[in-house]
C-alpha cells in the first residue's frame, strides 16, 4: 500500500486551446504537433491519467514473467505475480531513481538495481541492500520503500492496460462498449490471441497524434498513400473504399473504430492467400459466436484507436503503441496479433507477413511515416503552426436508425472519429480531473 | 561439541531447505539433496538474508536478496557479491531424526573476524 505511487498536482490548464483544437468548427491548428507546452500538458492530464496499453496476457504466462515499456515518458516493469495477477511498477529505483531492469522482457525473481544492491522480489517489496546492517542501525522501514506501483491494472481479452490516476474510471467503463468491436479481433475463437516474436521498436520525427489519428479514422489515405505499395503487395490497387455499401466511424470516449464489412480487405494486403482463407474458414463459427455483423469484421479494411495511443488493424494484425517522445517524437513499439488456435504456419505466415507492410522496412509503414513526420515538421514554422487545419468531413453523418452500440456515424471516409478523438484530447487537456471530463457520447452503451 | 536437533527426514522433501532457529549458533539451514542431508549457516555472508528462503539449484544455494550463491556441501561462497563461504555443519541421521554436529570453539573463533 505505501509503495502506491504519489499522485502529482494538477497544473492549470493553458490558455487559448480552443484557437488550435476547435472541433465544432471542424478545424485544429499544426501548432497541437510541435508545442512543448502543449506536450507536457499532455504528459500530465493524458499520459498520467488514463488507461494506457502495456502488454498482452500471453507474453507473460507465469510468475516472474515481465516486460518492460512506458507509459508516456515514465518506464514501467510489467510482471505477472504468484497468485496471477499482474503488477505494474514504475521502472526506477526509490532510493536514487536508477533504472532497475533494463531487458526488454525476461523471467526473474526479481530486480536488483545496479547502484546499491537494493533488491526487489516479484511483488515489488524491498528484500534487502548491499551492507544492510547501515540501514538496519538507521530504523529504516523496508515496508516503505518498495517499487512504486501503478494505481490501476486490468485487462480485456487479454490487452492489458494501466493507469497511474487512482480516480480513473475502471476500464470497463473507460473502453464502453468499444468492447464488442475489439472482440472481433481479440476474441473471434476459442482461447483468444497471442502475441508471436517480440516487439519491433522504431522511432520517427512525428507527433503521437498524428500517428494515432490515422489509426483511428483515417481510411481516407490509404487509396491515395498507399497504392504504389498495394500494387507490390497485391499486383493492384488498394480496394475503393467509397464503394463499399456499408461501412462505419463508431467512437466513445475518444477510442474509434472505422469499419467496412467485407471479411478480408485488410487482410489481402499481406499478399498471403493462405490467410485470406484461414479467415474464410473460421467466420462461420466467427458468426455463431459474436454474431454474423462481427464475422464480417475480422480481416476487413479497417482501423482502431483506442485513446490516446493504442492502436490495431484487424486483417493485418498488427498492433501498436505510439510512445511519445517529445511533441515532435515518437518510438513505435508493434507486435503481431494471432489466435492462439491458429495453425502455426498461419501464425507464421501473419508474422511475415506484418513485417513486410507494417515494420520499419514495411511497405505500408514507410509511405505513413514520411506523411506523419511532415504533417509535424511543418508545424516548426512559427506561422504555419498556426493556420487551421480542415477536419470536418462527415460532420452530419449521425447513425440514428442502427442498433449498434457506441457513437455511430455512416462511412468510413469520415472524420468524424478524428474529431471525436482531439475533442477528448481537448476535454482532458481542460479537465483537472476525470469529474471534469464532458461526456459527449450519444450512443448506445450495448448492442441492440 | 553440540548435537543440535535440526528435523525430522520426514518433514524435509528433497531438494528442499528449511531454516531451524537456534538463538544460541545463529539459525541452521538444513538441506536435502537427492536424499543426502546437510546443514549450513542461515544467514548470507554478504548482506541481512535467509537462505532457506532462497532456491537450489544442483548443488547450489541462492541467496534471495542479491542471488549470489553458495556449493551446499561445501559452502563455498562462488562470487561477488558473496566472497566469505559460509560455515557447514557435519549432519547426523539417527531414525528419523537429522542432528547438526557444531564445534562450539570454531563459533567463538568466527565471531571474531
Amino acid at each position: 500500500m505505501s509503495n502506491i505511487i504519489k499522485t502529482i498536482d494538477v497544473t492549470d490548464s493553458l490558455e487559448n486551446l480552443k484557437d488550435v483544437c476547435d472541433i465544432e468548427n471542424g478545424r485544429i491548428a499544426g501548432k497541437i504537433f510541435y508545442d512543448q507546452a502543449i506536450y507536457e500538458q499532455e504528459l500530465e492530464k493524458i499520459f498520467a491519467r488514463c488507461w494506457l496499453f502495456v502488454a498482452h496476457e500471453s507474453q507473460i504466462p507465469n510468475t516472474g514473467d515481465y516486460v518492460t515499456t512506458t507509459m508516456g515518458e515514465d518506464e514501467v516493469i510489467v510482471i505477472r505475480q504468484k497468485d496471477g495477477g499482474i503488477k505494474v511498477f514504475l521502472n526506477a529505483c526509490p532510493h536514487r531513481g536508477n533504472k532497475v531492469c533494463f531487458a526488454e522482457s525476461g523471467t526473474t525473481r526479481g530486480f536488483i538495481c545496479n547502484y546499491h544492491g537494493w533488491s526487489f522480489n516479484v511483488q515489488g517489496n524491498l528484500v534487502g541492500q548491499h551492507e544492510s546492517g547501515i540501514y538496519e542501525a538507521s530504523d529504516f522501514d523496508k515496508a516503505k520503500w518498495g517499487l512504486k506501483e501503478v494505481a490501476q491494472v486490468d485487462s480485456w481479452k487479454g490487452l492489458v492496460f494501466a493507469t497511474f490516476d487512482p480516480q480513473a474510471p475502471t476500464l470497463q467503463e473507460y473502453l464502453g462498449p468499444m468492447t464488442w468491436y475489439l472482440d472481433a479481433l481479440f476474441d473471434n475463437q476459442e482461447g483468444g490471441t497471442e502475441f508471436v516474436g517480440g516487439c519491433i521498436r522504431s522511432t520517427y520525427d512525428c507527433n503521437w497524434k498524428i500517428a494515432a489519428e490515422n489509426f483511428v479514422g483515417d481510411i481516407l489515405h490509404a487509396g491515395w498513400t498507399h497504392d504504389s505499395a498495394a500494387r507490390a503487395m497485391l499486383g493492384g490497387s488498394v480496394a475503393k473504399v467509397s464503394d463499399f455499401e456499408e461501412s462505419y466511424s463508431v467512437n466513445w470516449n475518444g477510442h474509434g473504430y472505422e469499419f467496412a464489412l467485407d471479411t478480408v480487405g485488410n487482410v489481402a494486403v499481406l499478399g498471403e492467400s493462405a490467410l485470406n482463407k484461414y479467415l474464410h474458414t473460421i467466420k462461420p463459427s466467427v458468426a455463431e459466436r459474436l454474431g454474423e455483423f462481427r464475422s464480417n469484421m475480422i480481416g476487413a479494411v479497417s482501423s482502431c484507436t483506442i485513446f490516446p495511443n493504442f492502436s490495431f488493424l484487424a486483417g493485418q494484425n498488427t498492433v501498436r503503441v505510439w510512445q511519445p517522445r517529445g511533441p515532435n517524437k515518437i518510438e513505435l513499439f508493434t507486435w503481431v496479433v494471432v489466435n492462439k488456435s491458429a495453425p502455426q504456419e498461419i501464425k507464421e505466415k501473419w508474422r511475415k507477413g506484418a513485417m513486410m507492410t507494417f515494420s520499419p522496412t514495411g511497405v505500408f509503414e514507410m509511405d505513413d511515416g514520411e506523411n506523419w513526420e511532415y504533417c509535424t515538421k511543418t508545424a516548426k514554422g512559427r506561422v504555419t503552426a498556426a493556420q487551421d487545419l480542415y477536419i470536418g468531413l462527415g460532420m452530419n453523418s449521425r447513425a440514428s436508425d442502427t442498433s449498434l452500440p457506441g457513437n455511430v456515424f455512416k462511412g468510413q471516409l469520415n472524420e468524424a472519429n478524428a474529431r471525436a478523438y482531439y475533442q477528448q484530447w481537448f476535454d482532458h487537456l481542460n479537465a483537472k480531473s476525470w469529474k471534469e471530463l464532458p461526456n459527449r457520447n450519444f450512443g448506445k452503451q450495448e448492442a441492440e | 561439541m553440540d548435537k543440535v536437533y535440526l528435523c525430522k527426514i520426514s518433514e524435509l522433501a528433497e531438494n528442499q531447505v528449511k531454516r531451524i532457529d537456534n538463538s544460541e549458533h545463529g539459525d541452521i539451514a538444513v538441506y536435502n539433496l537427492g536424499g543426502n542431508f546437510y546443514a549450513t549457516a542461515d544467514l548470507c555472508t554478504h548482506a541481512t538474508a535467509s537462505l532457506a528462503e532462497g532456491d537450489i539449484e544442483e548443488e547450489m544455494i541462492t541467496c534471495p536478496v542479491h542471488w549470489g550463491q553458495f556449493h551446499i556441501p561445501t559452502g563455498r561462497a562462488q562470487g561477488f557479491p558473496c566472497e566469505t563461504d559460509l560455515r557447514t555443519y557435519p549432519v547426523e541421521v539417527e531414525g528419523d531424526a537429522i542432528y547438526a554436529l557444531v564445534e562450539v570453539a570454531e563459533s567463538a573463533l568466527i565471531a571474531k573476524c
